[in-house]
């Protein structure tokens, strides 16, 4: 299915579209923006390096922590000079590390599926099908509270529905969680996909909703994909909810175990940056996964 | 043989160390078991309990010797120390029922009473009175953890209060003696910080983390020093000499101490004392246990322990019952008599002996029968001699149901006069009205 | 001819409505989902914690007593100094770091967007700060700042800087700045990974089409990509700033509040009253206060972004 090309004025463009895009593909683009300008050049690399750096830093200490024993931690260096493996095997050992991480990830990742699955129908009704233009307020304004107290009615919900301490039952908190940040987000992708599109379709006799899932979905897909990520990255660092609601050993996820190692007074960094450590790899495996689909593939006017 | 869950400890425990411990557990003497009990009439029923994660190594051994000596199984759920109140209350607001045990800080009894969270059992005790020998309790302890009411709502199983630890390399350095007194504390920590800060060591760590088992801890020591108490009647006592004096005392240390009282919590003071940067640090027994593990002190035999000091009028040292645990019985536990069996039993002389000696238990005496036991003194000896000589008077945190409330605002303001934003009378004064209008 | 033109447009008309009728048919399906979400997990309990606030009541016995209107009068006049002024911390805490965030992750997200290869390895680390566990986060940067013997303050002392170490969170004003670095350094991949991917919607033969008539980099930003991604942007910095209003964890972990009451924010002083003093009706009342000051920061930002979105459709 060829999608016309549209310039910026609306209209079809010329179809001598191959030479232009030749021209001004984003290596001769970025050529001919940083060809004089080298000075530009080394601003932004300078700019990378130092973002870098500082993103990066934390991190690396966590991870030299992981390799330092107990009385290491504050010695106000950042390489330690007898390194120990102890930590990450320790780690593993004396919690179900694994298994939480495991509980985490699963319902993280479901949780992110059911946010995005209610999110983007409704997302679509409002802005395409021109109907709801209250919910956009109402989903904001149940996100400002501080979601604390609601912990009371809400405690007592999952306890009549019989979810406390269970997998759906976190699932469902979390998906709904974010469904204000979901919503948003997606508002502002689908309003890059232009409307024409579906309007032509329309006309054409297609239904709505076959519209919204053969048209507008295929062009969503980046956005679905950040929304859905950061979804994922939402639920799976929430805290408070997870420490009421998920304490058993069964479903308890990472955030609930690593404040255990917060909660001891003799508290063990090495142990516990282990557990951020390992933590981080499963969802940043999946956000790796995700890379292409999340930001590259969409070019108006290319997708076949 | 062991089949122990290697799952549930995070503290660094040696696995070696706790299969050594359950040996000879098993191997001796008659444990706390009711008749009913050891006649297997529960046996194959399982308890929920929670259980703070300072003693999940206790929790350990505690699962196992029921196990092995009553078949029951206790489920235990680790919870960090300050979320046991709320689980537990969320647990019978709600009518999950969850639970059937909890291990609850003995200030938290008066709101868990008010909001009908534990079971009443003083009947229970009076009835089980041979066994259980309530008057081996040390005196303080017992009524602060357990009554509320004039009735009894649980059992004390650890005693925790704060001694004064030191470094006794440091101290020799300088010619001082453990401190008796507060402004000896104070001229001794000034010296060391004053010679030897630009080698990063330091007299104290303050510890003056804003919450309240914390900084409010640093001030329970002073006033128990100086004699002062929380309530006198059920009234707040803030504005006497004894309260003052102690809030001045905590704010003339504080610059000496290491850098910032405001931001040290154990995870700063701990590793300072440990790897011998500070000099003096008031801390709860179990440290002693852990200074002397090579693997995490850099201080073994470098360190002594006494009482906190004294100050103003006081000439006798006073114990300050900070932190302290208890186990009650969840009013939603549709298991209460086997429930009332375990918290009979865990809280017994024989068990709790066994938990002492246990490393990293996390575990205080709360009866003069284990405080003085040969087996206690042979595996901790200075600790016990300053445990030992302290419990005589205590200074007892409130245990009202207001105690929550009571506490915070205390913790704001010990905040601010730790960071310079009041003056410690000004600050005690607020602290007195909020306490008077909570109060009334 | 003419009645058939007729005709056809009365068809027209007719399929028109029978369209629109079919139209909010779809629609609300479409709605419904999303709608009984939140009548789970929003509305019935605000409606819970409204009519708590106008009580008394604990963590184990709500609705204890009826008190109207007096919880919200201790707060806002009543003699209560520790809300409202957390209120106002909560305010500037989360608009600077909105803002910064904001230009930051918008300018990482040009910087990677005119980046090839490195692009991907660069928006790979970037990742890292958002998927921490936010306890570790906290504890990180306390440990990186920590006076004694954290890292920052060895190298601080090593390289001659200072004498003496810094406490970065238990002296104002570091405390303040510290918790606003540590929050930077969390959420700005957040702004700048969603940034990035509006950046790359951006049709590229408007890119083209404005370079080929000469414009450099920085005019095709501001007249072309900014306007284009306004919306969305504008979205993002919403979210993030009532996130930020909100902040707990690092709070948490880093200062509890303190020094003093330097760094005591609203979400971590609703909490404390909630699950420290188990004084949920006054907390459910300083939840409404909450919503409702945050409301009325929303909405100039509301207005804008109805404006927004009208200008670059």
């Amino acid at each position: 299915m060829t999608i016309l090309k549209l310039a910026d004025d609306g209209r079809p463009g010329k179809q001598d579209d191959v030479r232009r895009r030749k021209a001004a593909s984003p290596e001769a683009g970025s050529r001919r923006i940083a060809g004089p300008l080298i000075t530009k050049r080394l601003l932004s690399w300078l700019g990378i390096v130092l973002y870098g750096g500082f993103f990066l830093l934390p991190i690396a200490f966590l991870i030299s922590l992981t390799f330092k024993t107990r009385d290491e931690v504050l010695l106000g260096q950042f390489f330690t000079s007898k390194p120990v493996l102890e930590n990450w095997w320790k780690a593993f050992e004396f919690i179900n590390l694994a298994g939480f991480i495991g509980h985490s990830v699963v319902i993280a990742s479901l949780s992110a599926l059911l946010t995005v699955a209610l999110a983007t129908p409704a997302t679509y009704a409002v802005a395409r099908l021109q109907h709801g233009e209250f919910v956009g307020s109402l989903v904001l304004s149940s996100y400002i509270a501080p979601p604390v107290v609601a912990l009371l009615p809400l405690f007592f919900l999952m306890r009549c529905l019989g979810l406390l301490n269970s997998f759906s039952g976190m699932i469902l908190v979390d998906g709904l969680m974010n469904l204000p940040v979901a919503y948003w987000l997606l508002r502002g992708f689908l309003k890059k996909v232009p409307a024409a599109l579906d309007e032509a379709a329309w006309v054409d006799g297609a239904g709505f909703f076959k519209t919204f899932l053969l048209i507008t979905l295929p062009l969503l897909v980046p956005g679905l994909f950040a929304t859905g990520l950061i979804s994922l990255i939402l639920a799976y660092n929430e805290f408070l909810f997870a420490s009421l609601f998920a304490q058993d050993d069964r479903v308890r996820g990472l955030t609930v175990a690593i404040s255990l190692f917060q909660g001891d007074r003799f508290v063990n960094f090495g142990q516990m940056a282990v557990a951020s450590i390992a933590g981080i790899v499963p969802v940043y495996l999946i956000a790796l996964v995700f890379q292409n689909r999340l930001i590259g593939g969409l070019t108006v006017g290319g997708v076949k | 043989m062991s089949d122990l869950d290697p799952k549930l400890t995070v503290s660094g425990l040696n696995r070696r160390t706790l299969l050594a411990a359950s040996a000879s557990m098993v191997g001796g003497g008659m444990l706390q078991l009711s008749p009913l009990l050891r006649s297997g009439a529960f046996a194959g029923q399982q308890l929920n309990l929670t259980i703070i994660q300072p003693h999940a190594v206790a929790g350990e051994v505690l699962k196992k010797l029921f196990q092995d000596q009553a078949g029951v199984t206790l489920n235990f759920t680790v919870i960090p120390y300050d979320q046991v109140h709320a689980q537990a209350t969320l647990d019978v607001q709600s009518g999950a029922n969850h639970f059937d045990v909890h291990d609850y800080w003995y200030a938290s009894i008066g709101a868990l009473v008010d909001d009908k969270v534990v079971v009443d059992v003083t009947d229970w005790i009076e009835r089980d009175k041979a066994q259980i020998h309530p008057e081996d309790f040390i005196p303080s302890i017992y009524d602060a953890y357990t009554r509320v009411n004039s009735r009894r709502w649980g059992l004390p199983y650890d005693g925790d209060s704060h001694v004064l630890f030191y470094n006794t390399e440091i101290l020799k350095r300088h010619g001082l003696e453990a401190p008796a007194t507060w402004d000896a504390y104070y001229q001794a920590v000034k010296t060391i910080t004053e010679k030897e800060k630009g080698g990063g060591i330091y007299g104290t760590a303050l510890l003056g983390f804003k919450v309240p088992v914390i900084i409010v801890s640093s001030y329970a020591n002073r006033l128990a020093g100086f004699g002062g108490r929380f309530l006198k009647d059920g009234r707040p006592d803030l504005l006497s000499e004894e309260s003052i004096a102690a809030a001045e005392e905590l704010v003339r240390v504080a610059p000496y101490a290491l850098p910032t009282p405001s931001e040290t919590a154990f995870d700063q003071a701990l590793p300072a004392f440990l790897s011998g940067k500070v000099a003096f640090l008031e801390f709860w027994t179990d440290l002693g246990v852990r200074a002397q593990d090579p693997q995490n002190s850099k201080i073994v035999n470098l360190w002594d322990v006494s009482q906190l000091p004294v100050g103003g009028k006081n000439k006798t040292p006073v114990a300050a019952l900070d932190a302290g645990f208890g186990w009650a019985i969840s009013s939603g536990s549709n298991k209460k008599e086997l429930a009332w069996e375990f918290v009979r039993w865990a809280s017994s002389g024989e068990v709790g002996l066994k938990l002492l000696t246990t490393y990293n238990s996390g575990i205080d005496p709360t009866r003069s029968s284990t405080l003085n036991a040969p087996e206690y003194k042979s595996f901790a000896p200075k600790v016990q001699r300053a445990a030992a000589a302290a419990f005589g008077s205590a200074l007892v945190w409130p245990t009202v149901a207001q105690t929550p409330k009571l506490l915070d605002s205390l913790t704001e303001q010990l905040a601010l006069i730790l960071a310079g934003q009041s003056k410690p009378k000004q600050a005690l004064e607020a602290v007195q009205r909020a306490w008077e209008r909570e109060l009334v | 001819m003419n009645s058939s033109k007729a005709a056809l447009q009365v068809d027209l008309a007719k399929s028109r409505g029978g369209l629109d009728q079919s139209r909010l048919v779809v629609a609300w399906l479409m709605l419904l989902p999303l709608l009984l979400g939140l009548l789970i997990f929003a509305i019935y309990p605000s409606i819970y914690v409204l009519g708590l606030s106008f009580t008394k009541s604990t963590l184990g016995q709500p609705f204890k007593a009826y008190l109207g209107l007096r919880n919200y009068h201790w707060l806002a006049f009543g003699g209560d100094d520790i809300f409202v002024p957390s209120l106002l911390r909560a305010a500037i805490f989360s608009i600077c770091v909105s803002l910064v965030e904001l230009g930051l992750g918008l300018w990482l997200a040009v910087l990677l967007a005119s980046m090839q290869r490195l692009s991907r390895l660069v928006r790979s680390i970037l990742l890292l700060p958002l998927m921490t566990p936010p306890v570790l986060v906290g504890t990180a940067w306390k440990l990186l700042l920590a006076p004694g013997g954290g890292l920052v303050n060895g190298k601080l002392l090593s390289l001659g800087i200072v004498d003496a170490p810094i406490s970065f969170l238990g002296t104002q004003p570091w405390a303040l700045l510290s918790l606003m670095v540590a929050d930077a350094w969390q959420w700005t991949p957040f702004v700048a990974i969603l940034a990035y991917a509006a950046l790359r919607q951006v049709p590229d033969d408007v890119v083209e089409a404005a370079l080929l008539d000469g414009a450099n980099a920085t005019a095709i930003f501001w007249k072309i990509q900014l306007p284009m991604t306004a919306p969305l942007l504008l979205a993002i910095f919403m979210l993030r700033l009532i996130m930020a209003f909100k902040t707990f964890d690092l709070l948490y972990i880093l200062t509890f509040g303190g020094p003093g009451a330097s760094t005591d924010m609203a979400g971590f002083a609703v909490w404390r009253t909630a699950l420290r003093n188990f004084d949920v009706g006054t907390a459910a009342a300083e939840t409404v206060l909450f919503a409702a000051f945050v409301s009325l920061a929303l909405l100039p930002l509301l207005w804008l972004h109805r404006r927004v979105e009208r200008i670059a459709s």
